[in-house]
């Protein structure tokens, strides 16, 4: 059997392709309201939940979830009320949290290559139940944002404006963040909760170089999401089969990044807009 | 009354802007709202919009008090200049359609007419064939019209409109005043924010002028004479 096809190559396709669909969904309203490294703080706060869970015998995921959720929407709900403001206060609790999770490893003797699989991610020792829980996750964040995709888009666009017209905007803040947290928990498996926001980012950046509209960016940053997963596993496969699949997606992400900032230029110049 | 300011105070931090303001706006009556820059004219469109609270006085909208979401919903509200800043391309008909968001349910959404309602709205402001583009490649006075056609598009029986001739060409102006009109004869208040009423002279009801933190009715003679506009 080719090492392609293998069952554990295709549990990572999956896992990949359900993270390359949902990442860059969410990850199109954080990048329009500049939130662009909050998936990268959500994965420092899952981290020091992976290592609560650790010592509390709780499975990884677990412990990432509930730690990325609980404290992104009381990171949020803080920056509303004006509570912390700033890039300082952001970076000290992000920070934090990384910190406090390398010592609650290192305290459990847990700072192994398992840690190491948690930061950076390694889709090919995901097992069913990994690839299950990743699905599920990342099926609950598209399933969240389909319905509410306009007010989400409407906050997006102009926050003030929204309230003004009567929309829930702190619900809807409070929606954004915590389906992070759940992208930044399914993706933990399958490129590491340090690289994983780069999937919120990327994509959309991408996109956004090749589309005239909100609708487009987010179509062209899941195509761009699902084949840089799929094409970056493939690369990680490939003899000698010895690279981070982890890092051969995000550079994968990178490269499509380029070409698209390539491709959306020239398109821009054979067809210059009105004005 | 669609909009009513009952000895409203505010001010920002020690510095006070509305100092006991009054105004009533009754259904279908377009008013223009002037002053000097820093008067508190955007100050008091917020305060209606729920979005500052006042530090005394009363205020009623549609009414109801601004704090209440749906009455919020029912106003149509077009800030002064663009908020969005991005790299995000986003479409003159996405921008438009926003408006719609707060009035239309969640599910079961009627596509077909949303689209209608949005070429409609364009089609007021003089954008109809401009629903693809991208809002950012646009002149500044095409991206306010699309601002406009936000606030337009719910049809609403409030317009609070914040300097909505800005950067828009003087052959316009007129066209969008009679659209105003139009809006306010078919049953809709419009009170619009506006440094000079000459853009409205021909179609508006009254001139309120903010002055030392209160609001008086002029005459356009009487505007022209205080603040000697050319």
């Amino acid at each position: 059997m080719s090492v392609f096809t293998a069952s554990f190559a295709i549990r990572a396709y999956i896992a990949v392709a359900a993270v390359g669909v949902a990442a860059p969904l969410v990850g199109s309203f954080l990048v329009q309201r500049r939130l662009a490294l909050i998936g990268d703080g959500i994965g420092h706060l899952a981290f020091a939940g992976v290592a609560i869970g650790v010592a509390l015998s709780v499975a990884p995921v677990w412990g990432a979830l509930a730690a990325s959720l609980i404290g992104a929407i009381a990171l949020d709900r803080l920056r509303a009320a004006g509570r912390i403001a700033g890039d300082l206060a952001l970076a000290l609790v992000f920070y934090g949290a990384l910190a406090l999770g390398i010592v609650l490893l290192g305290a459990t003797h847990r700072f192994d290559s398992s840690a190491l699989g948690v930061l950076f991610g390694d889709p090919f020792v995901a097992s069913d139940g990994d690839v299950l829980v990743a699905v599920v996750l990342c099926a609950l964040v598209v399933a969240a944002i389909v319905p509410f995709y306009r007010q989400l888009l409407a906050v997006a666009l102009d926050e003030e404006t929204a309230r003004s017209s009567g929309l829930p905007v702190d619900a809807l803040n409070v929606l954004t963040v915590a389906l992070t947290a759940l992208l930044v928990s399914a993706g933990m498996r399958v490129v590491g909760l340090l690289l994983v926001a780069s999937l919120l980012v990327i994509p959309v950046a991408a996109g956004s170089r090749l589309a005239h509209s909100f609708r487009d960016t987010v179509r062209w940053a899941i195509v761009i999401g699902v084949l840089s997963g799929l094409v970056g596993l493939l690369v990680a496969l490939a003899p000698p089969g010895t690279l981070a699949p982890g890092g051969t997606i995000v550079l994968t992400s990178i490269v499509v990044f380029v070409i698209a900032a390539f491709a959306g230029r020239r398109a821009a110049r054979r067809h210059p807009r009105s004005s | 009354m669609s909009v009513e300011l009952s000895g409203v105070r505010f001010s920002y931090g020690a510095s006070p802007v509305l100092d006991g303001a009054d105004l009533s706006l009754s259904t279908g009556e377009f008013v223009v709202l002037a002053g000097h820059n820093g008067s508190g004219k955007s100050t008091l469109l917020k305060l209606c919009l729920g979005l500052l609270r006042p530090d005394a006085g009363s205020i009623r909208v549609l009414g109801g008090s601004p704090d209440d979401a749906s009455v919020r919903r029912r106003i149509g509200y077009a800030p002064q200049g663009l908020r969005v800043v991005t790299s995000i391309p986003i479409s003159v008909g996405e921008v438009v359609t926003a408006g719609l968001t707060p009035t239309t349910p969640t599910i079961r959404r009627d596509r077909a007419g949303e689209r209608e309602r949005t070429r409609s709205a364009l089609a007021a402001v003089g954008m109809e064939d401009l629903v693809r583009e991208c809002l950012f490649e646009l002149s500044g006075g095409q991206q306010q019209r699309t601002i406009l056609a936000r606030a337009l598009v719910a049809d609403p029986p409030l317009l609070l409109l914040d300097e909505p001739t800005t950067g828009i060409d003087q052959q316009l102006r007129p066209r969008l005043a009679q659209e105003l009109r139009a809006r306010a004869d078919a049953g809709a208040t419009v009170l619009a924010v506006s440094h000079d009423p000459d853009d409205f002279h021909a179609v508006l009801d009254r001139i309120l002028v903010i002055s030392e933190g209160r609001l008086r009715e002029m005459t356009h003679d009487q505007f022209h004479a205080h603040f000697e506009v050319p």
